[in-house]
Order: C-alpha cells, then sequence, then structure tokens
C-alpha cells in the first residue's frame, strides 16, 4: 500500500468514524448540535476531497473547542485516539517534505502497535487480571456491561480467566504479527473482532470504528518497514 | 481557557498512556433525587439511567450505528469520576444539565428542586460495598438548561 492511498483510506474512513459519531449529538443539546454539525460538514468536505488538506487542518483546530466544551474526551480512549489519527494525519498534510510526512504517519501507526502492546502490558503485571478476577469486576460491578443479565457473567470464574488471558496474550503478542501483511492482516481481523466484542457487550461502538479506521496506516507501516 | 490549558487537554491524546482497565477502580452510578424545597430530605433517590434486565443481538448490533444514549450515560460516568477526583463546577453542570433534560423529555418533567449524588460500588470480600461519595447542592429545574 502507497503512503497516499493509507493516508488517503485513514482520512475516509476516520471521517465517516467522525460522521457517525457527529449524528449521535445532533438529538440533543444546541451548543452540541452546532459543533458537530460544523464537524460533519468539514468530514464531507475531507471525503470528497475538496479543498484539501485545509477541511482536514480545519478538524484539527474544531477538534481543540470539542475538547474544551467537553473539558477532554466525551469518549475517553476512542476519542482520543481519533484526535491521535487526525492530528498525525493534518501535521502530515503540513509539513514540507515526504519524510517527514512519513515519520508523522508512521508514528500514528507505532501508537495503534503500542495500543495493544501496552494495554496487554499494564494487564499482565496485574495479579487480578492473571487471576481472572479484573475481568470479573468488569462485569459485576463496572459501569460498561450494557444489561445487567452480563453481570451473571461474573459468576463464570473459569471462562473469564481463560478470557483474561486469551485478551493478554494477544494485545502482547500483537506487535509480533508485524512481520508480515499475511499475519499483520491476521491479527488485525482479530482485534477488529475483538472491539467488536466490547462493542456488543461493553457498548463501546466508538472503539470499533475509530481503531479499524487507523487500520491502513499500519498496514502502510507494515509494508514500509519490512 | 488559556492555549497551555487547551494543550494540556490535547496532549494525553497526542502522546497516550494506553493503559485501558490496568487496574479496576471503584464504580460511580450517578442517583437524582427530585426535592420540594433545597433543604428538603428524601431518601427518594432514582438511578439516572438503570441498565436494561437484557439487551437482544439485534439491538447491540444497531448501537454499532446508533448509541446516542449510551455513549451520553458513559459521559456522565466520566463526569462523576472528574468530580471525585477534582470537584470542579463543569462536570456537575454537565450531570445536571442531562438529568434534568431526561425528565425534560419525560413525563417526570415539572418544577421543583433537583439534587444528585455519586454512589461509589467497590468490590468487598463477600459483596458489592456502596459508599455515598457525593451530593451536589440542588438547583431549581426551570434554572437548569435542557436544549
Amino acid at each position: 500500500m502507497t503512503f497516499e492511498i493509507a493516508s488517503r483510506l485513514t482520512e475516509i474512513f476516520l471521517c465517516l468514524a467522525f460522521l457517525q459519531q457527529g449524528v449521535e449529538h445532533l438529538r440533543r443539546f444546541r451548543d452540541e448540535r452546532r459543533l458537530f454539525l460544523a464537524r460533519s460538514a468539514l468530514c464531507l468536505l475531507v471525503i470528497s476531497g475538496v479543498g484539501a488538506p485545509w477541511p482536514l487542518v480545519g478538524l484539527a483546530l474544531l477538534s481543540l473547542a470539542t475538547l474544551v466544551r467537553f473539558q477532554g474526551p466525551y469518549n475517553g480512549g476512542s476519542d482520543r485516539m481519533g484526535l491521535l489519527a487526525l492530528w498525525c494525519l493534518a501535521i502530515s498534510h503540513l509539513l514540507p517534505t515526504q519524510a517527514w510526512r512519513e515519520v508523522v504517519f508512521g508514528y500514528l501507526g507505532a501508537q495503534l502497535t503500542l495500543s495493544y502492546f501496552i494495554s496487554g502490558w499494564v494487564k499482565i503485571v496485574n495479579p487480578d487480571w492473571r487471576a481472572g478476577i479484573a475481568l470479573q469486576q468488569v462485569f459485576r460491578f463496572s459501569a460498561y456491561p450494557v444489561s445487567e443479565g452480563l453481570r451473571r457473567w461474573a459468576d463464570r470464574p473459569r471462562v473469564l480467566r481463560m478470557m483474561s488471558w486469551a485478551v493478554m496474550l494477544f494485545e502482547l503478542a500483537f506487535p509480533l504479527t508485524l512481520v508480515s501483511q499475511a499475519s499483520l492482516a491476521a491479527g488485525l481481523t482479530v482485534a477488529a473482532l475483538f472491539h467488536l466484542a466490547n462493542a456488543c457487550l461493553f457498548g463501546l461502538n466508538r472503539f470499533f470504528w475509530t481503531w479499524v479506521a487507523t487500520y491502513p496506516a499500519i498496514l502502510w507501516l507494515q509494508d514500509r518497514l519490512f | 481557557m488559556t492555549v497551555l490549558g487547551v494543550l494540556r487537554l490535547l496532549a494525553p491524546a497526542l502522546i497516550p498512556s494506553w493503559n485501558f482497565f490496568d487496574v479496576i477502580a471503584d464504580s460511580p452510578r450517578v442517583e437524582y433525587a427530585r426535592l420540594p424545597a433545597p433543604d428538603a430530605e428524601t431518601e427518594a433517590w432514582r438511578e439516572f439511567r438503570p441498565r436494561p434486565q437484557r439487551v437482544s443481538p439485534a439491538t447491540m448490533a444497531g448501537r454499532l450505528l446508533w448509541n446516542a444514549r449510551w455513549n451520553e450515560s458513559l459521559f456522565v460516568t466520566s463526569c462523576a469520576e472528574r468530580l471525585l477526583a477534582a470537584p470542579g463546577a463543569h462536570s456537575e453542570d454537565e450531570i445536571f444539565h442531562r438529568i434534568a433534560a431526561d425528565l425534560a423529555d419525560g413525563a417526570d418533567a415539572g418544577d421543583g428542586w433537583l439534587s444528585f449524588r455519586i454512589v461509589l460500588l467497590s468490590q468487598q470480600p463477600d459483596a458489592i460495598d456502596r459508599e455515598i461519595a457525593f451530593v451536589a447542592p440542588p438547583r431549581r429545574l426551570s434554572d437548569i438548561p435542557v436544549r
């Protein structure tokens, strides 16, 4: 995958993810509606390719207003990944040389890899995660399960210990998938299914779309490095 | 807000920590109560947006594309966490704002006063413990913007 194609695909996927988020904000408060209508209009310009790269730069600047509005991200990690991708793309477009553009876009791919590896590392060093207790607590009393019925999963400690180890080992092993295109494709498929499960069980739909949107960056990085 | 303040909000996105779910911390729940007067006592606290007993696979699939209410509930949870970590007007305003908007949307609209509290749930050896960690001073419902 060439740099131009990967960068363009990431832009388009990210803007589609932003449009999905934007629609959710249009139903509620007047100030949010204004902010997200403007963001959606800029997304449509980015997708259509009109006036590039300025709509993307506009989106990056507008993201500052959104951060101020909510005094941080609206939805934690997924919004942070969206911001990271957006700023990497916008800065990459404004840099004068191809080498620097690739460095900034490569940073996004590297951070995507780290997002899995570090998430696995911070879990495996925690004895509660290794024993499956942490995942039991997530189901038993955290704010995330989308229904009370799902809390019954907390009563299946052996299943949850196996699930904990599966998640931790997959996250830690993710950087190894970079060795070939086939292994990376397999790794990204498993990762996407993991995000899909989180979307269904914990309602984290924004994670799914935002992470998948950045996959072209890592596909390009793998091709560039190996 | 100063430029430095904005950069402080942006920096964790550009240099992320990625420590998702490293520790399962005590979990906040927001409960609210309608009051006839600001100094009235009440035990009639109701959980803000309690979870349904069951969510069908079709609804889960649909929420991939439309999950506004749940994402707003997660934002309210974030505000509750921020409020406990560093009390501030923004998080308190947001929680009042969203509870009042729900009340205005439903049959529960009307006059009076509104308060909310944050109950922290934590795992104890034999049970889930509930501790009241914060109670917001009541506000007159008609003073809270809902649009």
